[in-house]
């Protein structure tokens, strides 16, 4: 059985109530007081200690118009749990692992920081924890594990949303899913989601509303995600990609031009160096 | 168009996720951003990466030099710094990158697995694999040279280990560039074709520079000094023409490496003082010392520069959204 999340963004009321749930349960620092400017979100991204992150869109209506145009659009936004995950491909210690539940994973014991999940997510999920998020002279403490804090004057491990493994090997509903009021954020079978998600979509249509899956039925490299989104607006309003390429795919033609260029300049030594 | 006049019956859903590998460019226009905010994370690498991969250019190439000498001939001194300068260099690659790790366990984390879908994992493999060979050939070297006692002589069959020398040494040169084009940021991933490729013709330039200011200091054959030229401004032209054609083929994805005072540092400093002056050093018949030390300075200063304003520029490509949200496929 694979689990994920259905965030049905027509219902989120942008109460942060999944940002703060996953802080508590998981032990994550705060992410500091900084006023951004940008509508109620403060929080601006997800990181390696910020596993939900509520978008806030405001789309104001020009003084001509009715002020029912008026849209705020609010998505809590989470790893997607590709089925063909950027990161879990680039690791090269096996640290970020597909568990029991079809979740990707990232075990904080084995991941040694190297950092080339970072770049190789499509949606800028998985960060570095930075080196400010550990206490000094203490153990960050994740997931009921110690994180390897090796680095304290470098940087820590790679960090991002675990889909609350250590809740769901319990039978608990991850914490966000639990703590949202209005159920934007559910958690379940990911086949059973698709099928209420497509129901949900023809439900708004029905009422005028028009909305789309986002990470189903799609043929993107990175395949469907465990984890998707109803949207009522393009993905780049809410900062997703339009078009997420799974990065291992480009690696046939980096091979291969390399390959190219080295015989090359093999065949053009030996012509130097054996008959110069 | 302003958020407010944003048509909601005009929104084709499908058209923009799924447009995904059909290869149809986006409409730039469609793609709103979130605040301008990143939409991408930044790599975290910072000079000890960049020195990697200086360093792996220079080992990989030394390794195709060691191959390709006619070490029974003219090339004797350049065989021997090749394979010195390859197991120098071996030995500090792993130092460097646990300086980047933090610590030494967490270079062992890296040795846990063999990961044919890991780009980096295969180059951990490829250097632990190099090493073996370089290290036996140092030693061979070494007891010839009467640095190590004689038996040590046997350890490196000449026809075993020159050609895996070479064969890792060109996978090393190049998997860097495979490493870095196969991620996610556009201004890398637009380069898959070219990255890997100019840090091969790179990787093998700066091994030539390398070697030729080691026989500079000791000694060398000029036919020797003459073949490295030849290579050398052989492979900085080639990486000339594939950074000229990187720049054409990624457009305005390549910007952040292209444009503005990173542009220009990679122009001055790679384009111009590290391949055309010493371009034009090598092409001058003069044998001297002087001259063979600053092509080869000016070339390994170029090959730095290179690999640093390409992990730059991805920083800078991971913070342009436009960009992020529709990736090079």
């Amino acid at each position: 059985m694979a689990s994920g999340f259905f965030t049905d963004t027509t219902l989120c009321i942008g109460c942060k109530a999944c940002e703060v749930a996953c802080k508590q349960w998981n032990q994550l620092p705060a992410d500091g007081y900084e006023f951004s400017g940008n509508s109620y979100d403060n929080t601006l991204a997800l990181g390696g200690t910020t596993w939900r992150h509520v978008a806030f869109i405001e789309q104001t209506v020009p003084p001509d118009q009715p002020p029912t145009n008026n849209k705020w659009l609010m998505m809590s936004d989470v790893c997607k749990h590709c089925t063909y995950a950027g990161c879990m491909e680039a690791c090269p210690t096996g640290a970020i692992v597909r568990n029991e539940f079809d979740d990707v994973y990232i075990q904080p014991d084995v991941c040694n920081g190297c950092g080339y999940c970072v770049p190789s997510c499509p949606f800028g999920v998985v960060d570095l924890i930075a080196h400010a998020d550990y206490t000094v002279g203490r153990h960050f403490e994740s997931d009921g594990r110690t994180h390897d804090d090796a680095t304290q004057t470098t940087g820590g491990v790679a960090g991002k949303c675990t889909l609350c493994y250590d809740r769901q090997k319990v039978g608990f509903t991850p914490a966000c899913a639990k703590a949202c009021p209005t159920e934007s954020i559910q958690f379940g079978d990911v086949d059973e989601l698709r099928a209420r998600a497509k129901k949900r979509v023809e439900q708004l249509e029905a009422r005028g509303v028009h909305s789309y899956l986002y990470g189903v039925d799609s043929d993107s490299s990175v395949g469907d995600l465990n984890a998707f989104f109803l949207l009522t607006d393009r993905p780049g309003a809410y900062n997703l990609p339009e078009r997420p390429v799974l990065p291992s795919t480009h690696q046939p033609a980096g091979y291969s031009s390399a390959a190219l260029a080295a015989a090359a300049l093999a065949v053009l030594g030996v012509v130097i160096f054996r008959h110069g | 168009m302003s958020a407010g006049q944003f048509d909601l019956s005009q929104l084709n859903p499908d058209a923009s996720f799924r447009g995904a590998s059909s290869g149809e460019p986006l409409p730039a226009h469609a793609s709103p951003t979130y605040y301008d905010r990143p939409l991408l994370k930044k790599p975290h690498w910072e000079w000890e990466v960049v020195t990697y991969l200086f360093m792996g250019g220079v080992m990989g190439g030394s390794g195709m030099l060691v191959a390709i000498a006619d070490e029974d001939g003219d090339d004797w001194e350049l065989a021997r710094s090749a394979r010195y300068l390859s197991f120098g260099l071996a030995a500090a690659c792993p130092a460097i990158l646990i300086k980047h790790l933090g610590r030494p366990e967490r270079f062992l984390h890296m040795l846990r697995i063999v990961k044919f879908k890991s780009v980096m994992s295969m180059g951990v493999w490829g250097l632990v694999l190099f090493s073996l060979p370089a290290s036996a050939a140092a030693a061979a070297q070494a007891a010839e040279d009467g640095l190590l006692p004689g038996m040590f002589r046997h350890v490196a069959p000449r026809m075993l280990v020159k050609p895996l020398q070479g064969l890792l040494g060109a996978f090393i040169a190049g998997y860097t560039g495979v490493l870095i084009s196969a991620t996610a940021i556009p201004a890398w991933a637009i380069g898959k074709r070219f990255i890997p490729a100019f840090s091969v013709c790179s990787g093998v330039a700066g091994a030539c520079a390398a070697n030729a200011a080691v026989l500079a200091l000791t000694d060398g054959s000029e036919r020797t000094f003459a073949r490295l030229e030849r290579f050398e401004l052989a492979a900085s032209l080639a990486e000339l023409a594939l950074l000229l054609g990187f720049e054409r083929h990624a457009g305005e994805l390549g910007k952040p490496m292209y444009a503005g005072a990173r542009g220009a540092k990679l122009r001055t400093w790679t384009m111009g003082l590290g391949i055309a002056v010493p371009a034009i050093l090598n092409l001058i018949p003069v044998h001297a010392r002087w001259k063979t030390l600053l092509a080869s300075a000016l070339t390994l200063a170029g090959g730095y520069v290179l690999r640093e304003t390409l992990i730059e520029a991805g920083k800078a490509s991971a913070d342009d959204p436009k960009a992020a949200a529709r990736q090079p496929l």
